[in-house]
């Protein structure tokens, strides 16, 4: 009986940590399909995302776009932007009201974001899964060199 | 003639309450109102010691992504701050930006001016903690004047590879004139000199910073050389080229915020009315250390110490110097709707204070509550 409980234990710890672990790889970043990069690194995503670089290391122009809310959204922010989606926001306001860029589009649903990267050359964005028939490039992120 | 009201019923109710984005067009729009209480002394041209709720403002930005790398936009802007703004409505930026690639750009028109940390968004009042910035280096009174100029600016950043974090730059320059509306001009009206039309001058400097790679940490350094010449019916006003340099320190990690600024800007104006001539040097040395935490997604809480003194002057005296301890919080109700409130303790008398709104003389010491509300998206 102690034993099972002990299983129980380990069971439910066990789950809790794949839990986590799924919330914190759960962002997959997608690409327009014609993208020419299969790899991007952290460093590039979070220039790309507060406005500090508008193209990859290749020269081509890339098209950031983010969900509206979301686990997917708070994930990634955290994972790759380092910042909260309230720094977000705030900065890409102080960006647009100082006349230095322009806002992110923000979709609604993954589904819409998805169908846009599809079909907008450069475009670049974040999911929480990607299912065949996705027209999307799924990128993969990879650490800096040392 | 749209008045300060109109604007903000505009801002409230024009289409629906986000930000639009019609083929390809952004529409953002902020609006605030403040309250300002002050034990002495009536502050920022406003009755403060009354309680004073003449302090609004509000602004509407369009922006247009024309290709790849070119964008156009304006934002216009309204306020009111006691005695100085009124109806008319301002433009705040209106440019042209194109972007060669990321280590080459360039902006024309009526661009905002990159001074030290603040003092190109230093009107956009929801995003900062702050009900009121650190007036000694960012006068509330006159940032109109600072905010931009008409001309151009190069900007971009530059990589210094593997884990050194970019360097990024700025470098300006144009025409800056006074707001025709703003506290340097009612300070002149106060000593008998009233413009028909604002004096100005030329301006250029730049700024170049280092962001590091975990973007957590920025510092940098920025110059701007401005000249003011004006002559009105009574006399003429003219301010040699003056050097302004700042240099700064930020740090911005998770929940914690701190930032600390040192401007030194030596100022040598000459005044004529009539026959009368008036000398009235200053070196004006600078600083402020500032830090906030996020208690909770809804609140957050800080402090910072503002100082100025006048070291050309008896900086004893209480109209050389000003120093301000100020507490600060600021509650946001959603994504778009927030609240500040803010105490602050101010000694000495150089800034932000007019003859016109304190016939009576000032009191060295003055504690002031300030309060403000404020929507964008």
């Amino acid at each position: 009986m102690r034993t099972l409980g002990k299983t129980r234990w380990l069971l439910l710890l066990l789950a809790l940590a794949a839990h986590r672990a799924a919330r914190a790889q759960d962002v997959i970043i997608v690409a327009n399909p014609e993208m020419r990069v299969s790899v991007i690194t952290p460093e590039d995503l979070r220039a790309i995302y507060t406005g500090a670089r508008s193209q990859l290391p290749d020269g081509s122009h890339v098209l950031p776009v983010t969900l509206k809310g979301g686990p997917a959204h708070e994930v990634f922010l955290m994972n790759y932007v380092k910042e909260t989606p309230d720094q977000f926001r705030t900065a890409w306001r102080k960006a647009v009201f100082t006349g230095q860029g322009a806002m992110p589009r923000a979709f609604e649903s993954e589904a819409a974001l998805l169908q846009f990267v599809a079909s907008t050359p450069g475009a670049l964005g974040y999911v929480s899964r990607v299912v065949p028939g996705d027209k999307v490039k799924p990128l993969s992120v990879l650490p800096p060199p040392h | 003639m749209l008045s300060g009201t109109h604007l903000l019923v505009v801002l409230c109710l024009v289409s629906s309450l986000c930000a639009q984005d019609l083929e390809g067009i952004q529409i953002h729009r902020f609006a605030t109102q403040g309250f300002l209480f002050t034990s002495n002394n009536n502050y920022l041209s406003m009755r403060s010691s009354q309680g004073s709720l003449q302090w609004t403002d509000g602004g509407v930005s369009l922006v247009d992504s024309l290709s790849d790398h070119l964008r156009v936009g304006i934002q216009l802007h309204m306020y009111q701050l006691g005695d100085l703004g009124g109806p008319n409505i301002q433009v705040d930026w209106a440019s042209g930006d194109y972007r060669v690639n990321d280590h080459l750009g360039f902006r024309a028109g009526k661009v905002k001016t990159v001074t030290g940390l603040f003092n190109d968004s230093q009107d956009v009042d929801a995003v900062y903690l702050w009900t009121l910035l650190p007036q000694s280096m960012y006068p509330i009174d006159n940032k109109s004047f600072l905010l931009s100029h008409l001309g151009g600016e190069v900007y971009g950043d530059l990589r210094l590879g593997g884990r050194r974090g970019d360097m990024q730059y700025r470098a300006f320059a144009g025409q800056a004139n006074l707001d025709s509306t703003g506290g340097y001009v009612k300070q002149l009206a106060d000593l008998g000199l009233v413009f028909t039309n604002p004096p100005g001058g030329r301006t250029y400097g730049g700024d170049l910073r280092w962001v590091a790679p975990w973007n957590a940490f920025t510092m940098g350094s920025s110059a701007r050389v401005q000249a003011v010449d004006g002559t009105a019916p009574a006399g003429r006003l003219h301010v040699p080229p003056v050097v302004i340099t700042s240099h700064y320190v930020q740090f911005n990690h998770k929940k914690y915020y701190a930032a600390v600024e040192y401007r030194r800007e030596p100022i040598n104006p000459t005044i004529i009315i009539g026959q009368t001539v008036i000398h009235s040097p200053a070196d004006q040395h600078v600083w402020y250390v500032m830090g906030s935490y996020d208690i909770s997604k809804r609140l957050q809480l800080g402090s910072y110490y503002s100082h100025y003194i006048n070291a050309a002057a008896d900086s004893s005296l209480p109209n050389n110097y000003s120093k301000d301890w100020d507490l600060s919080g600021r509650w946001n109700f959603n994504d778009y709707f927030y609240a500040k409130l803010e105490g602050h303790f101010l000694h000495g008398t150089a800034l932000g204070y007019y003859t016109s709104t304190n016939p009576g003389g000032l009191q060295p010491r003055s504690n002031m509550l300030a309060a403000r509300i404020g929507f964008s998206f």
